[in-house]
């Protein structure tokens, strides 16, 4: 019989989340292992589905809603855009329990919350039916809601109400879109039906306006929450007061449901749309990389710095969308799956100095490395991958994506917008060297006392070493994420460009 | 059947690296007897691939060989190896010195501990970095190794950058100096990075980055030249920030914070050496245009002349000797300037008079490749014998020392070879090459255009001040009266730092003769119809020995040696002439600006403080203050008119019908109104 794979997907972390919420009072230390458990079988699950070599066979589809006017199916579907993103949530989720295992305060509650994270961000990149997208896309919000205010800062209260009104006024609008899109159908084949196959082959049809004005809707919800420029400020007052696996889920694989969608709804629906933004786009991803990357170095607290250089590295993200082109949109979307990896990398290290030495203010720090060498490196790693060292992930995800951006500058005959690049290139490597001259090296620190702190645990090891395996590994073999990019990119030039 | 091998040069290196790496602390001297090793089986295998390609059938066409990495677009992108006469040569002296380098570390580190572990991790991982970049199949590649060289020194240079011996202070220093090395040359990369997309799109429908298929004559031709200019002139930002030529000179000095051996590997084997190799190697592509070359030559002589001055006054012994390899990088990149200038005026003008012209240029090439390897012999040499000293007398500034020659026999010999061969005294391994880049340097003036006779001047200015402040260091350090860190000097270095400097001195007296017995040959550059080949050319008998002593200039430049070098003692040995005479005792605005180093590190400061902090300033205030501000004003005026709104809701009736009676006298006077308007009363 068949099995639903996918499904699965969705079912063990919601089994997972319900049952360690049962782990009550003198269970309750048991919680990180059914999570880790429920977890760590999703991820399995998600490299069956990745290494078979046919993501069609996996679809699953049944009716949910059905009625003479209206169709919502509840259907599944997997492909190159997003098995990448579908095997980075199973990935960090599993490594963000194994790192908080040391979670004192009401673990059954942080490992549920991180379970049904997970629910939610699998159902957005599975998700083939508009109406289960858009559950999905909300579903996420409540989780990480509770994250923060539940386990945040001192401004948790503040951060969290943010994150969750500002993404969500955002996506009413997609909704609004998304809503567009429904009676579109029902105006051209009689029936609502909200599927992604009925709609992302209807919709290129449409009318050019209808295309601008519907594209420019749910693009607005999708650029929000990747962040980009000017609607990104909720990002760093969320990371900041968030904790440590709130992070790393929210910029490793949340804000990737922005760039995913404006690649799965945006452009596969409305290429004219596409078309006529080209510019927006453009200049939305040049001013968010070289903005965020000076607003990096401006930053005190290590985290918040990280947070900034998120909304730089999805710049590019938006950048190489904006060309149109196929090797634009192949390495955008290798870079958000680069930057998930090492952005995981990055919040874990700066979570950590906040709980080892007990503060992330950079003036406070100094001469970590002679005392903590383990969490030094994992910093400098992180760092450099993530300036887009070669051989390191990062560069895959930058230096073709840029020459993308070279060869659409000069068909447009505007070189000179390539020096935004560059500049950010540079500006990227200053602030997290500076970073790292301030907090790692010279003379050790007096402002805070030093002298029970510890090097990095054994949990946390194990995460960051396996991401760091990664890094390297995607950084000498790109190929590995890109087998599966190639082929869809070239279905999505081929059958809209 | 070596040759085949190739990719094992780098490769073993990285083993060792990761091996050092993951359980190099357990074993004997933390991971350095295995990182001579692989340094020395590189050199080997190194020596056996180039005897086989040399004597080969298929010298001097290049041997190349790939596999497909994986695509952008269109473009594959290979992994490969590439030999031909340059990348022998560069393989033989960078696997060797470094040999020799972590040989004289055992001695050098000895005291380290347990960092020594994460020492010999990293300068294998450097080696990796430089033999990988010298036998790289193609620009990507290349690029790979590069940066990862860049990595390697930030790491080195940072090495004391927590728990200095010295102090905190000193480990302050070390960090900043790590930092300005990473990201001055990260300009440079940056610049070449835009350069090889240049490239990729000019040579967009070759669909590869190999060298093979971009030097290919037929392949220049289709390319657009302006683009391609501009490319080379990019790729050329990269030479300058690597090879630390000015403007992007002034982190090489500062990289002295690391251990000596590392300034030693940075300087003679590694690092520096790749921007000149660079260019080299890229020579074809920088052929094309002639202005090109003549920007090439003059950002290199005059890195030449400034670094020289800047060396004059400095009191610290490592110092000196940066501003010389400084010095001497810009007497290589001249060359390959000027030589390349005739090429490409050669290559124009086309005939019998175009291909004298590449026939006189392509002399330049051979001189700055020659020069590189002669520079590497004794700049080694120079900075371990200044290492010695250092490790034995415990402070790198020379007003401390003197007197050192009868504690320390042997490196004060060995250091005064390398002096002589760097001052350029007959003979000497530094007299042949410097005197072929002179030569290069003048026919480029006389053939082609009055600037590279301007260069040649400083050029000849610059043999004269090097000799001055090589000897000035020398006679300071090791001859006249004792100063108070003699007095505490340990004695001679142990034998690991010794023997490598006595084999060092034999090669940096003699290496110049290299020239005369096949290397002429190893590093030509031949350019014919349909390919450019390094290799091959060989000039018989003692045609160099004939072309410089047949030279007048050449009688100049070594008068201007031994002047220079007498100066140097009737100053520091017999103190006959006080210096303080011409620079009225360091009051003179030229010493000024030369301690200031021509206030090239102000002027860093200034613009990565004007342009990074406080644009980021800005930007962070508008972030704060205007964008979220607007969000939280929104959110105010929400929740604020939402109050306001409520006041409304009093719960007097007297309130709530007076505001209907409002409402329903509005309401009539519009109708009214719109009865009005629309029945046309």
């Amino acid at each position: 019989m068949e099995m639903p794979i996918l499904s699965l997907l969705l079912l063990l972390p919601l089994i997972g989340a319900v049952l360690t919420l049962l782990m009550g009072g003198e269970r309750q230390k048991y919680a990180k292992i059914v999570a880790g458990v429920f977890s760590a079988i999703t991820l399995v699950v998600a490299l069956f589905v990745m290494f078979s070599n046919d993501f069609g066979s996996f679809d699953e589809s049944c009716a949910w809603i059905e009625t003479s006017f209206i169709t919502i199916n509840y259907s599944l579907h997997v492909d190159g855009l997003s098995i990448l993103m579908v095997f980075l949530t199973a990935l960090l989720t599993l490594l963000v329990v194994v790192f908080s295992s040391e979670e004192k305060d009401r673990p059954k509650y942080f490992h549920a919350l991180v379970m049904a994270m997970e629910v939610g961000l699998m159902g957005v990149y599975l998700a083939a039916d508009y109406f289960l997208f858009y559950v999905m896309w909300e579903i996420t919000l409540i989780p990480m809601y509770f994250m923060i205010s539940w386990y945040g800062g001192p401004r948790r209260h503040y951060a969290a109400i943010k994150f969750l009104i500002y993404t969500h006024v955002a996506s009413l609008v997609m909704l609004i879109g998304i809503f567009a899109m429904g009676f579109m159908t029902m105006e051209m084949t009689g029936v609502m039906d909200f599927s992604f196959a009925a709609i992302n082959t209807l919709m290129p049809q449409t009318s050019e306006m209808f295309q601008i004005a519907v594209f420019a809707l749910l693009f607005f919800g999708f650029m929000v929450k990747m962040p980009s420029f000017p609607f990104h400020t909720w990002l760093p007052d969320a990371h900041t007061e968030a904790p440590t696996g709130g992070s790393v889920l929210l910029a490793g694989v949340m804000l990737k449901m922005g760039s995913y969608g404006i690649i799965r709804v945006c452009l596969e629906c409305f290429p004219e749309g596409a078309e006529y933004w080209q510019w927006v786009i453009i200049a939305i991803g040049l001013i968010s990389i070289v903005y965020g990357a000076y607003a990096c170095i401006a930053q005190t607290d290590l985290k918040k710095m990280v947070a900034f250089s998120s909304i730089s590295h999805m710049g590019m993200v938006m950048l190489g969308i904006g060309c149109l082109s196929d090797i634009g949109i192949t390495f955008a979307i290798f870079q958000m799956f680069a930057h998930g990896l090492i952005t995981a990398v990055l919040f874990m290290v700066c979570g950590m100095t906040g709980h080892i030495v007990g503060t992330r203010e950079i003036p406070l720090l100094g001469g970590l490395a002679g005392k903590l060498p383990i969490y030094a490196t994992f910093m400098m790693i992180g760092f450099m991958a993530s300036l887009g060292l070669p051989g390191l992930v990062g560069f895959w995800g930058e230096f073709p994506l840029v020459y993308g951006f070279y060869e659409f500058a000069v068909s447009n005959d505007m070189l000179w917008l390539i020096l935004f690049c560059l500049l950010s290139l540079m500006l990227t490597a200053g602030y997290y060297l500076w970073a790292m001259q301030r907090t790692l090296f010279g003379p050790e620190t007096t402002k805070i006392d030093l002298s029970h702190v510890h090097d990095v645990s054994k949990p946390e090891f194990v995460a960051l070493a396996v991401l760091v395996v990664l890094i390297a590994l995607f950084g000498v073999w790109p190929d590995a994420a890109l087998q599966f990019i190639d082929p869809y990119v070239d279905g999505l030039i081929l059958g809209v460009f | 059947m070596f040759i085949e091998y190739t990719w094992l040069v780098p490769l073993i290196p990285m083993l060792c690296f990761l091996i050092i790496g993951l359980v190099g602390r357990k074993t004997p001297e933390k991971g350095g007897y295995i990182a001579i090793a692989g340094a020395l089986l590189s050199f080997i295998i190194a020596a056996l691939i180039a005897y086989e390609y040399l004597t080969g059938d298929a010298y001097p066409n290049p041997v190349t060989e790939q596999i497909a990495w994986f695509q952008i677009g269109d473009i594959t992108l290979n992994l490969g190896y590439y030999v031909d006469g340059l990348t022998c040569m560069m393989m033989l002296f960078s696997s060797f010195i470094s040999t020799l380098i972590f040989v004289y570390s055992i001695g050098y580190m000895g005291d380290q501990g347990p960092r020594k572990t994460r020492y010999y991790a990293e300068v294998s991982l450097f080696l990796t970095g430089m033999l990988g970049l010298i036998v790289s199949s193609n620009f990507l590649e290349m690029f790979i190794f590069w940066e990862v060289m860049g990595l390697c020194s930030y790491l080195l240079i940072g090495f004391w950058s927590f728990r200095h011996p010295e102090g905190d202070a000193a480990s302050a220093n070390a960090a900043s100096a790590a930092k300005k090395a990473f990201l001055v040359t990260r300009l440079g990369d940056v610049c070449l990075m835009a350069g090889l997309f240049v490239l990729l799109g000019e040579f967009h429908s070759l669909h590869s980055l190999d060298y093979v298929t971009l030097f290919d004559p037929s392949s220049i031709a289709a390319a657009d030249p302006e683009m391609l200019s501009l490319g080379m002139l990019l790729v050329f930002g990269g030479v300058i920030g690597k090879s630390a030529q000015f403007p992007l000179h002034d982190w090489l000095p500062d990289a002295m914070a690391g251990p000596t051996t590392v300034s030693s590997l940075i300087h003679a084997a590694t690092m520096v050496k790749a921007g000149v190799y660079l260019t080299a190697r890229a020579y074809p592509l920088f052929i094309q245009n002639a202005d090109v070359m003549l920007f090439v030559g003059i950002i290199g002589g005059v890195t030449a002349f400034i670094a020289a001055t800047m060396a004059l006054n400095n009191m610290n012994i490592k110092k000196v000797l940066a501003y010389s390899t400084i010095s001497q990088l810009g007497y290589m990149i001249l060359a390959l300037g000027a030589g390349g200038y005739l090429v490409a005026l050669g290559m124009d003008m086309g005939g019998a008079e175009g291909s004298a012209l590449v026939a006189a240029g392509v002399a330049g090439y051979t001189a700055g490749c020659f020069h590189m390897m002669n520079h590497a012999f004794f700049k080694a040499l120079l900075f371990m014998c200044s290492g010695s000293v250092i490790h034995a007398v415990g402070t790198e500034d020379m007003r401390e020392m003197g007197g050192l020659h009868k504690h320390m026999k042997i490196t004060s010999i060995t250091m005064l070879l390398g002096s002589l061969s760097i001052a350029g005294f007959p003979l000497f391994s530094g007299f042949w090459s410097k005197d072929l880049v002179l030569e290069i340097a003048m026919e480029a003036g006389s053939d082609g255009t009055v600037w590279f006779t301007v260069l040649w001047i400083l050029a000849v200015i610059t043999a004269f001040m090097t000799a001055f402040y090589m000897f000035r260091m020398w006679f300071m350090t090791f001859m006249g009266e004792e100063g108070h860190a003699s007095q505490h000097c340990h004695g001679e270095s142990p034998k690991t730092m010794t023997v490598p400097l006595m084999i060092l001195s034999v090669f940096a007296v003699l290496s110049g003769f290299f020239i005369m017995f096949g290397l002429d040959a190893m590093v030509s550059f031949n350019v014919t119809d349909t390919a450019f080949i390094v290799g091959g050319g060989h000039s018989e008998g003692f045609y160099y020995f004939e072309e410089l002593f047949t030279n007048p200039y050449t009688y100049l430049t070594i008068v201007l040696a031994l002047l220079g070098i007498g100066i140097a003692y009737l100053m520091y040995v017999k103190k006959t002439v006080d210096p303080g005479r011409f620079n009225r005792n360091g009051e003179s605005w030229l010493y000024k600006a030369l301690s200031k180093r021509w206030w090239f590190p102000d002027m860093y400061n200034q613009i990565s403080w004007k342009f990074g902090y406080g644009i980021a300033k800005g930007v962070n205030y508008v972030d704060r203050q205007v964008i979220d501000g607007t969000v939280n004003g929104l959110s105010g005026a929400v929740v604020g008119g939402g109050d306001a709104v409520s006041k409304m809701q009093t719960g007097h009736v007297q309130d709530y019908s007076s505001v209907i009676l409002l409402g329903v006298a509005i309401l009539s006077v519009a109708m009214v109104a719109i009865a009005m308007f629309f029945g046309g009363m």
